[in-house]
């Protein structure tokens, strides 16, 4: 588990108001936590605060699409292509090209973005 | 004194209202960055002014109406203080004019350096604040944002965006530990709003006011100082008159 863990998961259950129990690695942020634009902001500056990883909330869309552009990443109906998934596969391990298929929607990426996620990232930036 | 330590920028504070709410924050102890667009001569006195009386003072150019000037002035005042705290959204101007003999650019000029600055001074700063987890804002809005005034139409509607932004902004910022709030001056002579007295001594006005009495510069810059520290540290999203009771009144007021 990445270094960064611990830091992360204090500014997560931080922000949202849980119990570090609630807080688990493979607990997503937007759809098992119920963290909205707000509390991410707030758990990136928590984060920032604790282990001096700036990420801005732009840039973890960036890193999920990793430079590929818009219309190689997504098929004509919004769907992540077979290219995005393979990229998304480096940041968000969970999420295996050949299980999603054509079947991903592009908007709903983030909202698959896990507690580790987002540790791992801070730990690739910190490095 | 309850600002020991603080820092502080006010806009607009060569002159006015300003001028009051820089003196006073410093001699509560804050450091202060007066800042002006055009009077340098003027700022400089002030921060002369605030040094003679034993305080810190930087004057730092810079028009607020413009972003990437906001941005510039955070940065300096950060720089040349050492910090920030306190954003003291003060600078302001008026074009009246009844609606029908307005000018497009009489309200688009009054929008952009009245709400404009405000934005742009909250935008540049509001990093800062959310990092260090600290930091207050206060927007100088009017009575004018609330209730209606002939010939102030632009500038009425630019301190009633200053009010909205002030509930939306102090909502956003609030559990980044960064207080936001709006003083709302009623009738408060200084050369924004000279015509104000030029007729008979604004006895016209005054006959319209429970108090009977324009506001002082003073007035305005006490309470500033008091939102500006620790004693208002459960106050946010609020607004705050300081007009004599003026628009506590219905119509005229009087008695049946």
């Amino acid at each position: 588990m990445s270094d960064h863990y611990d830091a992360v998961q204090q500014a997560v259950a931080g922000a949202l108001g849980l119990g570090e129990d609630e807080v688990t690695p493979d607990s997503t942020l937007m759809d098992d936590l119920g963290a909205e634009s707000i509390d991410l902001l707030d758990i990136l500056f928590r984060v920032e605060r604790s282990t001096g990883v700036k990420i801005s909330a732009s840039e973890l869309g960036d890193e999920m699409q990793g430079g590929i552009p818009d219309e190689e990443f997504g098929t004509a109906e919004g769907n992540v292509s077979r290219k995005g998934l393979e990229h998304l596969q480096t940041v968000m391990p969970q999420m295996n090209p050949d299980e999603w298929g054509d079947k991903l929607k592009a908007e709903e990426v983030i909202s698959h973005f896990t507690v580790t996620n987002l540790a791992d990232m801070v730990g690739r930036r910190a490095a | 004194m309850t600002l020991e330590g603080r820092i502080a920028i006010v806009t607009g504070a060569s002159r006015g209202i300003g001028r009051g709410i820089a003196e006073a924050l410093a001699a509560a102890g804050a450091a202060v960055a007066v800042n002006y667009r055009s009077g340098e001569t003027q700022a400089l006195a002030v921060v002369e002014s605030i040094e003679g009386n034993g305080g810190r003072a930087v004057a730092v150019q810079g028009d607020v109406a413009e972003f990437a000037e906001a941005q510039k002035v955070i940065e300096q005042t950060i720089a040349e203080l050492g910090g920030l705290h306190v954003l003291v959204n003060n600078a302001g101007i008026a074009r009246d004019a009844l609606i029908y003999n307005m000018e497009p650019q009489d309200w688009l000029d009054v929008m952009r350096v009245n709400f404009g600055g405000v934005f742009n001074c909250t935008k540049a700063a509001m990093g800062h604040f959310m990092g260090q987890r600290d930091g207050n804002i206060i927007n100088i809005s009017s009575v004018m944002g609330q209730r209606g005034w002939m010939g102030e139409s632009n500038y009425s509607a630019s301190k009633g965006a200053i009010n909205a932004f002030t509930r939306c902004c102090a909502m956003e910022l609030a559990r980044f530990g960064v207080r936001v709030n709006a003083v709302l001056p009623g009738f408060v002579p200084t050369e924004l709003v000279e015509g104000l007295v030029a007729k008979d001594g604004g006895q016209g006005i005054l006959k319209q006011l429970p108090m009977r009495s324009f506001g002082d510069v003073g007035d305005v810059a006490n309470l500033v100082a008091f939102l500006a520290g620790p004693e208002s540290k459960y106050m946010t999203g609020s607004f705050f008159t300081v007009d004599g009771g003026a628009s506590a009144m219905l119509g005229t007021g009087a008695s049946l």
